[in-house]
This record gives structure tokens, sequence and C-alpha cells, in this order.
């Protein structure tokens, strides 16, 4: 019956809005199941794997080899359903009338400790005959779960925060320790699901909680009227929010959706160990340029995010460093309530002591933040328009006399983040979309004016509306000029202002230019395309940053 | 006079009109003539100065926009002349009075599905195979991932839904005019014995179908101010345009969901902002579509209404058959 209830439990979880509704889901199927499947389905659902054991285009032959059906015919119901797993379980309905359900009382342990693993061991001969074999005597409500497993595309709108609160509402322990717990590698057994579940807390377990964050609220004006000798400025870096714990001869690095990432920046961790005192930092995480001194975009840091034991190669092609900017504890004496001014003392002290122990070497993975002065507020402003250059966001903005408190408590940090720059730009190529999207034209192409011609400089996909999307769906379909698979060319007609944060020239763009976060921000209905801007006003931001 | 090399029923400015008999099918504006497959709003247009239609049709546009419109009716199967044309109206088992519309000129026989389904409805009348030349089919489902399951699994698990809510209100989204009135009378034969409240363009449908001798649930009207105690564990029937807006204030401790053929796509459920969907369709599903297309033994096709571009290309490749664009 079990995998049966796996697909109860994927289907209530897909059909559910709120997060309450989902914990009581998640909390009655651990209660109703053995130990040895829960425990495979917290594998599956925090995405602990997604091993991928074939691909979808693999899935989508093999339907198209077995029962001799035309493979334009599955693309064509791609397009509307954009997920591969999901075709070939609507295609399958059509096609296994066997009453031979003799995988109907399977368990999800037997699917993903047996019978999988066994596949892919499989010559492809006998794997393509064992995968028909499966769902013709698998019942039909399991075969989604089976082609997503097989193809690594099971995901359902569960984070690991929310199993983490799930079973922590189960047994009544904190959520930092459960989170703590299901750190790493998890092997599903018995035996992983019984020390997730162990009402008895360890000390070692106790000493990696993290502090609740700060958080900043976003600059409000009435601040100008505020004396500038009051607040403390930093750059505010695109980078990940970490806290760095180091107690009991162990360093932890939690994110602020509670993960801990130990494992993708073991360098840091191995730097911090070699620090003689114990301490509580919070700070930013970034990929480094050491060269330049400059902080290299977010997208080199998720090469780092999703990758756990990184090799040396990769630590030395996107070398990290931590930026600390606060300080919460120091030698197990908890100091969030002193003042911010001060905390930034302690801070400095300590980090000189602990630079000048040559043994140490901290400071190629490990700073303290800059701090900036300015002189008034407009000279905070020009700062703040300065923060392009050195890749930073904007400015933080803190209250010197503030303690630190958790949440986002009014008047004590601000984010002043840059104007994105913009540009008023005419769609001209639009594509569909997979997954949540599938079925609407949700990609589009964007161009400028280089004299009379239109040239592609960006393609965005958010922005709009779920209203928008469909109203420029419709108008897509009827003003297409071409098809070319699942791009259309479109009527130059409907103009965009395009917002970005970065730009930069691009030899292999016939731009010329490349900007990072395209995104759509207003549909400029008022205008016509012959207002929107060329090339030229682009080059013009180009040189305004350089 | 008609040539042969001209299509007896063209397609015009997106209408489906017979010139010999200066007449159009479903027209979208206002016109001199028009036969009416079936009373949706889609496929009805108030302002014609004539209609055709079947009994039942008739009877339920006049309650939804009143007496003051002249309609000509016709028993399922009677033929009838216009301008010396065959016309004859059969049923599509789409909604109670749906049906396909045949047309015999010169030896030559024409048949416009309409909206169609096989499924069975004891709501309305089973679709009936009619042979003919020329097919007007629609497609609304024309991709093989659509494959209705049998309806009483779906009202069973609608059942499910509401009885293991016991603390929420059910609100259940369809079209008012026939997908409630199936919906009522499957929900009727499964183990929810709760009440059942539906919306005043739901409670005025089911009416005039209990006026045609259909035998559906009673249900209750809702009225806009409900003790919220009294809706919980019950289920409530609203048309979907009432799904975005103020009135599902109304309620407190909701679960929502929408009945139709499109929530076979998990992508499109989750777009649609309903917790969950149920498929269930007045549409024929892939199958369907091919059945209606061979057992009406029709050797030229046409497609209105839906996507056609893979369901034509499988009839060309797979099966053999000749499928045609209509004339302008």
């Amino acid at each position: 019956m079990s995998l049966k209830k796996f697909s109860d439990l994927f289907n209530d979880l897909d059909s559910i809005n709120s997060t309450n509704n989902k914990i009581d889901v998640l909390k009655k199927y651990f209660l109703s199941n053995e130990p040895i499947d829960n425990s495979w389905a917290i594998y599956l659902l925090t995405g602990k794997s997604n091993k991928r054991f074939i691909s979808g285009r693999y899935l989508k032959n093999l339907f198209s080899q077995i029962y001799e059906y035309p493979q334009w015919l599955i693309d064509s119901c791609y397009l509307k359903v954009g997920d591969s797993a999901e075709v070939i379980t609507l295609l399958l309905k059509n096609k296994t009338n066997s009453r031979n359900k003799k995988l109907s009382n399977i368990s999800l342990n037997e699917l993903l400790s047996k019978i999988i693993p066994e596949l892919s061991k499989l010559n492809e001969e006998k794997k393509n005959y064992e995968i028909k074999n499966i769902w013709e005597t698998l019942p039909e409500d399991n075969h989604l779960i089976f082609n997503k497993i097989l193809t690594g595309t099971f995901r359902v709108g569960v984070s690991i925060g929310l199993i983490t609160k799930s079973i922590s509402k189960l047994i009544n322990i904190d959520e930092e320790i459960i989170s703590h717990r299901l750190m790493g590698n998890f092997n599903p057994s018995i035996d992983s699901y019984k020390f997730l579940i162990n009402r008895n807390i360890n000390l070692e377990e106790l000493n990696s909680k993290p502090f609740p964050f700060l958080l900043a609220n976003t600059f409000e004006d009435k601040i100008f009227k505020v004396a500038i000798n009051d607040f403390q400025f930093e750059w505010k870096y695109d980078g990940i929010r970490i806290q760095l714990i180091k107690r009991s001869g162990n360093v932890s690095l939690w994110t602020r959706g509670q993960e801990l990432v130990n494992e993708s920046f073991p360098e840091l961790v191995e730097k911090m160990l070699c620090i003689k005192d114990e301490f509580v930092l919070d700070g930013e995480l970034l990929v480094w340029n050491f060269k330049e001194q400059i902080a290299l975009d977010f997208p080199f840091l998720q090469k780092r995010l999703n990758r756990k034991s990184p090799t040396s190669s990769i630590q030395i092609k996107y070398p990290i460093i931590f930026i600390a900017y606060d300080f919460l504890e120091i030698n197990n004496r908890d100091i969030r309530e002193v003042k911010l001014e001060n905390r930034r003392i302690e801070l400095e002290k300590y980090f000189s002591k602990w630079q000048n122990k040559a043994e140490n070497n901290i400071n190629t993975i490990f700073r303290i933040s800059d701090l900036i002065y300015p002189k008034d507020w407009s000279d905070a402003l020009s700062f703040k328009e300065k923060s392009r250059e050195n890749n930073t966001e904007g400015l933080i903005i803190k209250n010197k006399r503030s303690p630190y408190t958790s949440g986002r408590k009014k008047g004590i940090w601000w984010k002043y983040k840059v104007d994105p720059m913009q540009l008023d730009a005419v769609l001209i190529y639009a594509k569909g979309g997979s997954g949540r999207r599938a079925g609407l034209y949700t990609d589009y192409s964007f161009a400028l004016w280089k004299d009379q011609e239109l040239i592609k400089f960006a393609s965005a996909y958010s922005g709009l509306t779920n209203i928008e999307i469909k109203e420029l769906d419709k108008w897509i379909r009827k003003n297409t000029i071409e098809k070319f698979g699942p791009v259309r060319s479109l009527k130059p007609e409907m103009v965009f202002e395009i917002s970005f944060e970065k730009i930069q020239i691009s030899k292999r763009h016939k731009s010329g230019i490349a900007v990072r976060f395209p995104r759509i921000t207003k549909w400029r209905k008022d205008k016509q395309i012959n207002d929107a801007d060329s090339l030229e006003n682009a080059y013009k931001l180009l040189k305004k940053i350089s | 006079m008609r040539t042969k090399e001209e299509d007896l029923i063209k397609y015009i400015d997106g209408n489906l009109y017979c010139e010999p008999a200066d007449i159009w099918i479903d027209p979208s504006k206002p016109v001199k003539r028009a036969l009416i497959t079936h009373a949706h709003f889609d496929h009805f247009t108030f302002g014609c100065e004539e209609y055709f239609s079947t009994k039942e049709t008739a009877i339920i546009i006049k309650e939804r926009v009143g007496d003051n419109i002249k309609i000509k009716t016709f028993e399922y199967g009677e033929e009838f002349k216009i301008n010396g044309i065959n016309v004859s109206f059969h049923p599509s088992g789409h909604i109670l009075g749906s049906s396909q519309i045949r047309f015999i000129f010169a030896e030559e026989k024409w048949l416009i599905s309409g909206d169609f389904k096989l499924q069975k409805d004891e709501t309305c009348k089973q679709y009936e195979i009619v042979k003919t030349d020329y097919l007007i089919s629609e497609c609304t489902f024309g991709l093989p991932i659509f494959k209705w399951d049998e309806t009483n699994k779906i009202a069973n698990d609608i059942s499910k839904w509401i009885t293991n809510s016991p603390e929420k209100t059910s609100l259940l989204f369809c079209y008012s005019l026939g997908k409630a009135q199936r919906l009522l009378n499957e929900i009727s034969k499964t183990n929810f014995k709760g009440n059942i409240y539906s919306h005043s363009s739901i409670y005025k449908m089911n009416n005039c179908y209990k006026e045609l001798g259909i035998d559906i649930k009673d249900t209750i009207k809702i009225e806009n101010k409900k003790n919220i105690d009294e809706l919980k564990g019950n289920l409530i029937l609203l048309p979907p345009s009432l799904s975005k807006g103020s009135y599902l204030k109304n309620f407190k401790h909701i679960q929502t969901a929408f009945a139709s053929g499109w929530m076979s796509i998990r992508a499109l459920r989750k777009r649609s902002g309903y917790d969950k969907g149920f498929v269930i369709s007045d549409h024929a599903d892939w199958d369907g579509i091919l059945e209606l297309i061979k057992k009406s033994e029709a050797k030229n096709l046409f497609f209105h209404h839906g996507d056609s571009e893979a369901l034509s290309k499988y009839l060309v490749e797979q099966e053999s058959i000749n499928v045609l664009f209509l004339g302008k």
C-alpha cells in the first residue's frame, strides 16, 4: 500500500496552498508509515538526491518505441504539459490496460532501494523491457511518482524548512535541532529516521543552534532627518547571508533559510577551526575576485552552493570569502544586547587579534566589512550610486546604538538599493514556457533600435502578472509572423520597460552587450515601437559605469 | 447556384456559414438567421432575427435571456428545409439539448459536430452516430494526453475531497449550465450525504433541467448571508467567474476546486489558483474525437474550436483521413 500512500501524499501536498495544512498532512504521513518509508519520503521531499536515472528525452523515446507512437506527437503534448515525466504518465493512461497489477502493494522502500537501483544496472535492452514491465504492472496512480523519480524530476511544493517544521512539531523539538539533524548526507534507513525523531538532544546539537537573524528594512526618506553620525554605513553585497558559529570546537555555517551549508564550503570551515576563540558572527559569503578585490556575481556563488564536497579545482576556480559585519557571541558571552558601535569595536579587536596570529593566515578567506563614512546624506547618495562599480547592490545603513534583535524590526537596519538600469524595448520573439508555465508563451526576447533595425538585446521571463501573461499570450498567438519549433517571431508592436542590474560588453551577442538579471518592470502600452530605446542608449549606460 | 468546388459550409470571420441556406451556425455576432447547437453563451449571441434549435436548447436560452426572442424548435432527428437544404439536429451528448447539425444538399452530407462528448451523462441525451461525407468537428481536447476517467470515479474523488475536510466548506467551481447539473447527478450517487448549495445562476439552471424532466438532486440556493458553521463540511457549487475577486470573502475556512478537462495538466492546475482540480469534461477526449470521426465515416474533415495541428497531422499520417481547411 505504501507507494500508493506516497502518491496520495504527493497529490495532497500538490493541492494544498497553506503551510500549516501541509505540515498536518506530513505529520499524518509520518505517523502512519514505517520508519524506512518515512526515511525515503524525507529523502525525496527534501530533494536530497534527485538523481537522474534516465533523461526525459530517453523516457519519451522509450515510450514512442514501445507503443509505436510518433515522436512528434509526444513533443506536441510536451509543449502543453512542460514535463516529460508527466507527459508520459498522461499518455500511459491510454496504454496500460493490463489487469495484472502485481506491483500494487509495492512499498516506497522497495521501489527506491531495489527496483530502481537494479534497473540502472541492466543493459539498455533489458532496462527498456523492465521499465515497460513496471509501467504495465504498477497501478496507474503511481506512474507519475515512478516516472519523476526515474527522470530525477521529483519536486513538490515542500521546502526542507517545511519538513523540518513538520518533524519539529511531530516530536516537539526546536526546528534548529531538526535542521541540524537533517544536514549533510541523509542515507535513507530506519536508523536515519529514528535519529531524526529522537526526543533526546545531545550537547553538540544544542551548540550548533544559530540565533534568529536581524533583517533590514527598505530605506525610508524620513531617515534623512536624522544626523548622519547616528549610523554605520556598509556596502550591500549580493551574496548569501551566513551566521558562522564556532562553539565546542565545531563550526556551523547557517543560511537565513535555516540550512547548514558546511559541506559546500569546507575550506571556510577548516580555516575557522584554526581560530582558538569561540564565537558567533553574522556576515555575507561571496565568491571573490582576489585580483581586483571585488565580489563576483551571484551565479558564481550558485556554482558553489549547489555543490557538496567541492573538489579543490572548484575551490580554486570559485574562491570564496566570508565578510563578517556583526558579532553576536564571544567565548560563550551573548553580546547581542550590546550597542552596535560597541559590537563593532569588539569585532575589530578580535579580528585583528586573529589576523595577527601568523599561523592562522585567515585573510584569504575571512574579513570584516569595510565601513563607509559619508559626510552627509547627499554624500551617502553618491556612495550609493557608486555601488555598481564595486559590484554591490547599494548600502546597508545601521543604527549605531541598536541591539541585535531578531526579525525585521523597524529602525535598526535599512537596505538602500541602487536603482536598476532601464530601457524600453520591443518584444520580438516569444517561446513556450515549461513547468508551471507550460502551454503559455512566457519567455520573451526584446530588441532595441539600431538605425532602422531591431536588434535583440535581452531575454526575460519574469515581471508580468498572471493576467498580463495570459493577455500577452493571446496577443502572441494572433501576431505571430513565423514559428520555429517552440519559438515564434512576432509583429514588432509591443513595448516593455526592461530593468537590469548590470551591463557589459559581450562579443557573443549581436547587440554587443549583455545585461544581468533582465526583467520586465512595465508593459508600456502607452508607447509605440518608435518610442523604444536605441542600442546607442544602452552603450551610453555602459560608458556611465566604466 | 453552388458549384462542386465550393464548400457547402464556409468559415467567415471565425464563424460557420451555410451560403445556400443563408444561415449561420452559432454565430458570435448578431445575424439574420442562426442555427444554435446548444445554449452556452460562447455559442449563442443575442440579437439575431431568428434562431433554429432543439426544443430543450430553446427553453434553456429563454430561461437565460428572456422570452423576447424568436426561436424555431425541432425534435432530434426531425428534418426541415431551409432554402431547399435538408437540416436536422442530432444529440451530441454535451449538455441538455445540445446537438450536432446535419445538412443534406445535392446528395452531399455535411455534419457539424457542435460540442460533443461520448461519455455517459444522465442529464442529457447520449451522442448519436451520424454518418456524413463532410465533418466539421470541434477539437478542444485534441491531444492524446487527454483521457477521461469514468465519471463515477471523479464523483467519488469529489465526495472524498469534501468528507475528508469536515471542518471546511468545499467550494466547487463549474460551469453553471451542464457541468453543474451533471456533477449534481453524479455526486448524489456517492457517499457524500451532506447539503449541497448552489449559486443562483446554477440554481436557475437546475430548475430548468428539472422542468425538462431531468432528475437531479435538490440544492439550497446560496444567499449572501449564511452561517459559517452551517456550511462546514458541505458543498457549494459556484460558477468560475466568482473564483477571483471579493466573493470568496463571504466564506471562511474554505477549500476550492475546479471541475474541468484542463485540470489534467499539472501546470494548468497550479496556475489556476484553485486548491484542487477534478478532471471532468463535457467535451470529448482524444479517443472520443477519433471515435466520432471514424464512426461518422466522413471522408473529408475540418476542425474548429481548438488547436488542431497535432490531431490533423495524426489523422493524415496514421489514419489516412483527409483533413482540409474550410473555404473562406
